[in-house]
């Protein structure tokens, strides 16, 4: 099978290079195994949170002073502003709707009540521009009675540190009672799927309308929405009090959310998305990718003039470390990772790890290179990259989009 | 030695490779509309950790599952669980019998010949307001159901008519796994099949023995049978691969899957040597055009605004892509993908009373998706798909072979293949 560009990987990355691509009418299959990690995304992106541990509030201006390997640097810091806004209109395009500035950093909120620097957080959840001007002054937070995904006492004790004052307010409707049956599944996205009735929402609405009558803003946990914001515009229209989500902990409805609507919109502009299979090897010309095989297609490949590999990091293998080396796993490309296992992680879960900037080598155009060979048409994008640290630094969701564009720029332009 | 400490870890189903991170319950039709059914974490890695501790875990719930799979595509670690979950099924279920609505559900073949016979009346019983309440009632049947319509005439009856002689005379030759359906449902499929096939220089052919896959059999717990008919199966399968030098085709996703990934997995039927050999019509349709060796034309003026569901088996085998790239090469078909969602039936699943409310709950996500994209017709490549499409939003659902076929310019294309009268 022949198309313009294979992208190995159908996470954030991923998809975000197939939509530019295929918008500008390319033909192209994206390889997505399971689901991503997008499923851990609370509802913000981030461009770059942190420096040094020191969060960051320009990050246009902080993304300049970035050491040479960083992917950022890679396309360069003057690109990012445009490359930026660009990513945000992808997003909208797709039905995402979020707000924020690449110029000034806003706050979310962790499921754990931390308030962390962010990028771009979507319309319905909570967003702080501020923190020395909080949006409201009475929070009333709902909590779900016998839900799993939310630490209610450390978020309520978060958000008072900031200088809320919070009144954490237990309720439970019939259909929420009804799926404690399986305790194990009060989770939010089992949630999410019970509460897309108008009923099941009515419910909801005249208990927050019932408790929640001294509050200025009324949070409730992020468990609504699976296919895009109306559920959350239905409720708000039922409750007499503005209302925002916050973060649960994983898997995380907003996650899903955004990964349904951009593989819709993905598959909208005509793209193929082989879902559930992925990329096993590939086929090498010299200096050129010719094919690539997937477990699923097995004896027929697929051909292309482009291959961008977008496989993510450890966790969604992407990288393998065993206990001698960290490898590439599927084209055996070049990877940046200290050669000396002992290095690789330190004591100390909340230290910053070595591994966690162990990513593929890639040359200034973000091309993948293999024993030392650049290779001319396969780029890489995403947390497979080597030089950022999405853990510590903040940057993950950023470097995945807008290298994603960067190399659709390069794709484009032959 | 680390290498090997690593490998000597894994178990069958990797289930030990499980991080608890939930993903597949996120994406499982049944938990999703049903508080009844613990989940795929819970039934399949989490539970069976019980069970290897005392069999008595295990929890009867587990017979609500689907054996959609779409938790296993969903798993970021690669555990079967879908496998470990039909395995504790199976290992429960071991010295039980089947209920008489079991058996009679599964026998898809059994009912088919019995209906063939006395299809007119066959179809109007199947349909009759009494009937239905005996079925309903004693049989546990559920009464909004329509059986599927019988054909007056089986597929092979017609085969062996009017097309068996004309097939030795093309320069190619396949043979074709038709299936139940095709058999006793809607022969018009394997017409279809057989026209394409003709049209492109090849020569169709049934196999030596050919019995139900027995993807009914597995579901409703009828292990031994199954068994014995997919041994039936593979050794005719094996002649024609290596005695005739036929490639095994068929129309029907779920028996593509079952003979090709449930047979080693579920039965302990190896079929390594044929596995191959066994594809769907439209891959081996795709990969002819794909390498030049066919060529397709179709009528100029066709027009036509269809909706391609991907079966959950169809998703799990990743071939969906054939089936919608063939489809996408006829110019004036408008085809809508659809978002990947259960239907709900599961093959006899949805059939049973005590499962019919659940069954539409799980698909009435599709229904809604469907009614949304404004088309005249549905194409799927699973059989039991189309019932429940048919039944749950009243427009018609062909396979896409039968799509092809439909838009093909037999003439034209003989002549581009070379083929003469
Ligand atoms: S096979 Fe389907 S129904 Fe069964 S647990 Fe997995 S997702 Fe749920
Ligand atoms: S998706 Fe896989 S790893 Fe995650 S809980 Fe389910 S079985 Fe375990």
């Amino acid at each position: 099978m022949r198309m313009d560009t294979v992208i190995m990987g159908g996470g954030l990355s991923g998809l975000s290079c197939g939509i530019a691509l295929a918008k500008r009418g390319k033909r192209v299959a994206i390889v997505a195994s399971g689901q991503s990690t997008m499923l851990f995304n609370g509802g913000s992106m981030e461009l770059l949170g942190h420096i040094d541990g020191k969060a960051v509030s320009n990050p246009l201006e902080a993304i300049a002073t970035l050491p040479q390997d960083h992917p950022y640097s890679k396309i360069g810091a003057d690109r990012i502003a445009s490359l930026a806004e660009r990513a945000k209109l992808l997003l909208t395009d797709s039905g995402i709707n979020m707000e924020g500035n690449a110029a000034a950093n806003h706050w979310r909120i962790t499921p754990m009540g931390v308030a962390k620097p962010a990028w771009l957080t979507l319309n319905d959840h909570l967003r702080i521009d501020d923190l020395h001007h909080l949006p409201a002054k009475r929070l009333a937070l709902m909590c779900i009675r016998g839900f799993f995904d939310e630490p209610n006492s450390m978020l309520a004790q978060g958000l008072r540190d900031l200088g809320f004052e919070v009144d954490a307010i237990e309720f439970t409707t019939d259909d929420i009672t009804a799926l404690r049956r399986s305790p194990s599944e009060m989770r939010s996205t089992s949630l999410s799927k019970r509460m897309m009735s108008n009923a099941a929402m009515q419910r909801m609405a005249d208990q927050i309308n019932q408790l929640a009558t001294d509050a200025d803003l009324v949070l409730l946990p992020s468990v609504l929405g699976q296919n895009d914001d109306s559920d959350f515009q239905t409720l708000q229209a039922m409750t007499h009090k503005p209302l925002r989500l916050v973060a649960t902990l994983p898997p995380a409805v907003a996650g899903m959310r955004m990964m349904k609507q951009l593989r819709h919109y993905f598959k909208m502009l005509g793209g193929t998305y082989l879902m559930g299979d992925s990329a096993v090897s590939g086929t090498f010309d010299g200096n050129r990718l010719t094919s690539v095989s997937t477990a699923k297609l097995a004896d027929m490949p697929l051909k292309a003039d482009h291959f961008v590999l977008a496989t993510g990091s450890f966790i969604s293998r992407g990288l393998v470390a065993d206990y001698e080396r960290v490898y590439e796993p599927v084209l055996g490309v070049d990877v940046d990772a200290d050669s000396d296992p002992d290095r690789w992680t330190r004591f100390g879960i909340l230290e910053p790890q070595a591994y966690s900037r162990f990513g593929v080598a890639t040359d200034g155009e973000l091309r993948c290179l293999k024993q030392g060979q650049v290779i001319e048409n396969l780029h890489a994008i995403g947390s497979v990259l080597s030089g950022h640290d999405a853990v510590k630094m903040g940057d993950g969701t950023g470097v995945s989009m807008l290298t994603a564009l960067a190399v659709n720029d390069h794709i484009i332009k032959g | 030695m680390a290498e090997r400490m690593q490998i000597c870890n894994l178990s069958e189903n990797n289930f030990e490779q499980c991080t608890k991170c939930s993903i597949c319950t996120t994406v499982c039709p049944v938990a999703a509309v049903t508080t009844d059914y613990p989940g795929p974490k819970q039934a399949g890695p989490d539970g069976e950790r019980y069970r290897l501790k005392d069999p008595a875990y295990y929890d009867k719930a587990l017979k609500l599952c689907l054996n959609c799979k779409r938790c296993e595509i969903a798993c970021p670690s690669g555990v079967h669980i879908a496998d470990i979950i039909q395995h504790a099924r199976m290992s429960a279920s071991e010295g039980r019998r089947a209920t008489l609505r079991d058996t009679l559900l599964a026998n898809t073949d059994l009912l088919g010949t019995m209906a063939n016979l006395v299809a007119p009346v066959a179809n109007t019983t199947l349909g009759l307001k009494p009937t239905k309440w005996v079925m309903h009632s004693m049989m546990a049947i559920d009464k909004h159901r329509t059986f599927p319509a019988y054909s007056r005439q089986k597929f092979t009856t017609w085969f062996k008519r009017h097309a068996a002689k004309d097939q030795d005379a093309f320069p190619n030759h396949v043979s074709y796994f038709h299936g139940c359906y095709v058999n006793y449902n809607f022969p018009k499929l394997g017409q279809d099949l057989v026209k394409l096939m003709n049209a492109v220089g090849y020569g169709v052919h049934l196999l030596d023995k050919e019995q139900c896959c027995g993807v009914a059999l597995i579901a409703n717990g009828l292990y031994k049978q199954a068994k014995r008919q997919g041994r039936v199966n593979i050794d005719s399968i094996r002649a024609s691969v290596s005695r005739d030098k036929r490639e095994v085709i068929t129309t029907s996703s779920s028996c593509t899957f079952n003979m090709r990934d449930e047979y080693p997995s579920m039965l302990g039927i190896d079929n390594a040597d044929v596995r191959d050999s066994i594809s769907l019509a439209t891959r081996f349709i795709y990969r002819l055009v794909d390498e030049e060796k066919i060529k397709l034309i179709f009528k100029q003026n066709y027009k036509r605004r269809l909706a391609y569901h991907t079966a959950c088996h169809m998703q799990r085998m990743g071939w969906q892509l054939y089936s919608i790239e063939l489809l996408r090469m006829i110019p004036g078909l408008d085809l809508v993908e659809l978002e990947q969602e259960c239907c709900g039936i599961s093959g006899t699943y949805g059939f049973k009373k005590e499962n019919y409310e659940r069954s539409q709950a799980i698909g009435s996500i599709l229904f809604k998706s469907i009614e949304e994209a404004q088309v005249e017709a549905v194409t799927t490549d699973c059989e039991t798909c189309k019932w429940q499409i048919e039944m749950s939003t009243g427009l018609p659902v062909e396979n896409p072979i039968s799509v092809l076929a439909d838009a093909l310019d037999v003439e034209a294309t003989r002549k581009a293949n070379l083929i003469s009268d």
